[in-house]
């Protein structure tokens, strides 16, 4: 057994991938903060439209909430990678003009992470708005506040207590999931790996390496939206 | 103040309010007394357009409700007193009081609180402003929601039930506060169950059933000699049980 596990390169692959690593974990952190904000905006927005829009309006949010929840996330990445642009190229000729649409990697990951975790996030935020009494807006509305102001002074705040928690989630799932991004050329830590493992055939050290990398980013985040939650339930009403 | 034509509300086929047709006058205070499910509540909330009435005409000082006036304007006008209070659970007792006028009348934060302090001395919780509703019993919580609606300085104030939600021996502090608001001239319509606030304190009670208003008078004519045979029914039932414990606990509500 001795034997086995001296031939494993653990210090060499340390050596070369690790630096690799800790640059793409920087890419990583940085895709995650980007795509989340922008999915919470996104949430925000399509929970408030499924809620309050015009009714055909809320039909058709409703069907592009059930095209993204009902395709995965892999196959959204490659579709704005590889598709959306030759469609836009073909939209554009059928018009008479010629272009060269393309998409950077790194955006159409971030694009495809908002978009696809943004749907999923609106439903909680929608159930977090339902779940405060009406007796809330309707005191709102009798001093004087427009639907909207009392939705975001008064019912928003509210809502955010149960609502947080659920988007910590999210977020700490995000942050595993640029793992995909690999799938449309994106250099994060999936992607370094792959190429270093088929370039050394040091397989087994390199996926471990990976499974830690992953692990180091995500158990401190998944503490920190724990202590979130502890904090909000503790906090007096 | 209101003079409302022909008033009518519909949940699909379900008719709530059928021809409502009423004058409310300024400096009044009429009090809408009638068995649970009569339309009373939807009669207040109609209003303050809370409820779009689905028929007829509500003109408010002279201007058609729903066209020439818009809601906003409307509510800064009329303030609303709710069961449930529904006080902003987030906010401390000033910060309740204070949040319409520093944010819809732009307030300095400073005369704000003033006005808040001022009116919570009023309701008698001058010592309570920096506690949290869940903190107050029912009935203090109320007496912050009322002087939560007078804060917008409103020229009147409708009260939806505002005692049913509160335990018996609480109900006396709030009725009290109304009366006091009444005193100083407030214009108020109330729907109420309190039928010796009805009795003591209106100047008009008006008595609806099935969506209909089936009489409305002086509250001694309603109470003494009513003319329609539901208002002497509905009247015997709830007054002679309700008022002999009404009376006790006014006597006994705490002084404000």
């Amino acid at each position: 057994m001795n034997t086995t596990l001296a031939q494993l390169h653990f210090e060499q692959t340390a050596q070369i991938l690790v630096p690799s690593l800790v640059h793409g974990a920087g890419l990583v952190i940085e895709t995650t903060l980007i795509g989340f904000l922008l999915a919470a905006i996104f949430g925000i927005l399509l929970a408030v439209g499924r809620l309050f829009a015009w009714r055909p309006l809320r039909a058709i949010l409703y069907s592009f909430l059930e095209l993204i929840r009902g395709t995965p996330l892999l196959v959204q990445l490659v579709y704005i990678y590889y598709v959306v642009p030759l469609l836009l190229n073909l939209l554009a000729s059928m018009l008479g003009y010629k272009t060269d649409v393309q998409i950077s990697p790194i955006s159409a990951g971030i694009i495809g992470l908002a978009v696809n975790y943004g749907c999923y996030m609106s439903e909680v935020i929608r159930a977090g708005i339902l779940s405060i009494d009406d007796g809330q807006t309707e005191a709102a509305l009798c001093l004087g506040f427009g639907r909207f102001e009392a939705l975001f002074r008064i019912i928003m705040p509210q809502a955010l207590r149960s609502i947080i928690p659920s988007l910590g989630n999210y977020l700490v799932m995000m942050i595993k999931d640029t793992s995909l991004l690999a799938y449309v050329a994106v250099n994060e830590l999936l992607l370094r790996t792959q190429t270093f493992a088929s370039q050394t055939f040091f397989t087994i050290e390199a996926y471990t390496y990976l499974a830690i990398a992953y692990l180091i980013l995500s158990i401190p985040l998944s503490h920190c939206v724990k202590l979130v939650e502890y904090k909000l339930s503790t906090t007096r009403r | 103040m209101f003079n409302i034509f022909n008033l009518q509300k519909n949940y699909g086929k379900t008719e709530v309010l059928k021809n409502i047709t009423l004058r409310i006058d300024d400096g009044e205070a009429v009090c809408i007394i009638g068995p649970s499910g009569s339309g009373k509540s939807t009669f207040l909330r109609c209003l303050n357009l809370l409820e779009v009435p689905t028929g007829g005409r509500i003109f408010y000082n002279g201007s058609l409700l729903d066209q020439e006036l818009d809601s906003k304007r409307l509510r800064r006008e009329v303030g609303m007193v709710f069961q449930k209070f529904n006080l902003f659970p987030m906010f401390t007792v000033l910060k309740n009081i204070m949040y319409a006028p520093v944010h819809i009348n732009k307030m300095k934060y400073k005369d704000a609180e003033e006005l808040a302090r001022s009116l919570l001395e009023k309701v008698g919780l001058a010592n309570r402003a920096d506690a949290y509703p869940s903190m107050l019993s029912g009935g203090q919580q109320q007496r912050v929601a009322i002087a939560r609606a007078l804060a917008m300085q409103p020229k009147m104030l409708l009260f939806d039930e505002p005692t049913s939600a509160l335990d018996p021996e609480l109900v006396g502090e709030v009725l009290q506060v109304m009366k006091t608001l009444r005193s100083d001239g407030m214009s108020m319509v109330v729907v109420t169950h309190e039928m010796g606030f009805a009795r003591d304190v209106s100047d008009r009670v008006v008595f609806m059933d099935k969506g209909y208003i089936v009489e409305e008078g002086k509250p001694q004519q309603i109470f003494n000699s009513p003319q329609q045979e539901r208002t002497q029914q509905f009247l015997n039932r709830i007054i002679l049980g309700r008022e002999v414990v009404q009376n006790e606990y006014n006597l006994s509500a705490a002084p404000l």
